[in-house]
């Protein structure tokens, strides 16, 4: 009985995943700036203390944008969960932006 | 949204900072570098408008100056040889051939004022209107370097606004100097013709044309004048071969909104017209 209630709380309650980003900046170019806090912001408010964001300034390391086949700057790359999602842009569009990350209300 | 698809969407909506090529990073700020582009343009032509009229105005107080100071004074000069010359007696033969002589440089002094007063600032733009001071001055040009020279308008009852009519008289002097000095041509042609849009001005001659090199020299200090005057009224200008064998042509266009064509009575009464 006890083991079913356990099991009825996990299915209730899904494990939260850990969200990995990698954005890929040009220094503080207007755009780069604007993805930084737009990234940040849906973060913060969609999967609050589950992320990681991981900055990458091509200007100082351009062999991890080639590693990662990264053309334009800014950049953002959805490690995990998988499947990998690559953005391109300053992440203005919120809606489109959180639909590609797969950040809508379910995971809340 | 596929890979290629994604990449031109941020191009055209200008998210892009930069392209990371193989071994280098190309900083691309677009919308910033084109509005900077814009507005230095914007400055240049306000700039290059303000010098203009400046220069227009300053040649007017020179001319003024010249007319009013050495044409009086040489005025008195002469009358001064002439009752000289009434007070000689027949036997100071000598001294008479001197204030002839004196009295002849004078008129050709005067003469000269006359000339520059009028070259710094044509009053006969101002008495005649732009199409008539055109006209003459084709048929001095034409007097004074034997290149057969014509006029064509369509603008005969036109009134021009008169800092485009000055900056298109100003074009036509040099043109037609550049003409007389360089082309070694024997005929040349004005036309000023009203289109739906505005007005366009062409000069051309049937001399050994221009290189590319002379058009774009910072050293051609009179094509670059032209230019800036055309440009200062919001319009285009270009010189080149005239696409027959010989010969140059050059071509203005100037917004018909800058150059305010029609009759008098449509327009403001405090704005000067030609």
């Amino acid at each position: 009985m006890k083991a079913r209630k356990r099991e009825k709380r996990r299915a209730a309650k899904p494990v939260r995943e850990t969200y990995v980003f990698r954005l890929f900046v040009a220094g503080n170019e207007s755009n780069s700036s604007q993805a930084r806090g737009n990234v940040a912001r849906l973060c913060e408010e969609r999967i609050k203390g589950r992320y990681k964001i991981e900055v990458v300034d091509v200007l100082k390391d351009v062999s991890s944008a080639h590693k990662n086949k990264v053309l334009v700057t800014p950049t953002l790359i959805l490690i995990k969960p998988l499947p990998k999602v690559t953005v391109l842009g300053n992440l203005n569009d919120t809606k489109q932006v959180i639909a590609a990350l797969r950040l809508n209300g379910d995971e809340r | 949204m596929e890979e290629a698809e994604k990449l031109i969407h941020a191009l055209r909506t200008q998210q892009v900072d930069a392209i990371v090529g193989e071994r280098h990073i190309m900083l691309v700020r677009l919308k910033q570098a084109e509005e900077n582009l814009k507005s230095s343009r914007n400055q240049l032509r306000a700039l290059a408008s303000y010098l203009l009229s400046a220069r227009e105005n300053e040649r007017a107080v020179i001319a003024r100056e010249l007319h009013d100071e050495f044409g009086q004074g040489l005025t008195s000069l002469q009358l001064g040889l002439s009752w000289i010359s009434r007070k000689l007696t027949p036997g100071q033969q000598p001294l008479q051939k001197k204030i002839k002589s004196l009295s002849a440089t004078t008129t050709n002094l005067m003469r000269s004022v006359k000339n520059i007063a009028s070259e710094l600032r044509p009053g006969v733009l101002n008495e005649l209107g732009l199409v008539k001071t055109l006209k003459s001055e084709a048929r001095e040009f034409e007097g004074h370097t034997g290149i057969r020279c014509r006029f064509k308008t369509n603008t005969a009852k036109a009134k021009f606004d008169r800092s485009a009519a000055v900056a298109i008289f100003r074009i036509v002097q040099a043109a037609l100097t550049n003409i007389a000095r360089h082309a070694h041509a024997s005929r040349a042609h004005i036309a000023l013709t009203k289109r739906k849009n505005g007005v366009t001005l062409t000069v051309t001659d049937n001399g050994k044309g221009i290189s590319r090199k002379l058009v774009y020299g910072h050293d051609s200090l009179g094509i670059t004048g032209m230019r800036e005057r055309a440009l200062a009224l919001g319009g285009t200008f270009t010189l080149g071969g005239s696409g027959s064998s010989k010969g140059t042509i050059l071509t203005v266009q100037i917004p018909l909104s800058r150059v305010i064509i029609g009759p008098a009575s449509s327009r403001s009464r405090n704005t000067p017209q030609f």
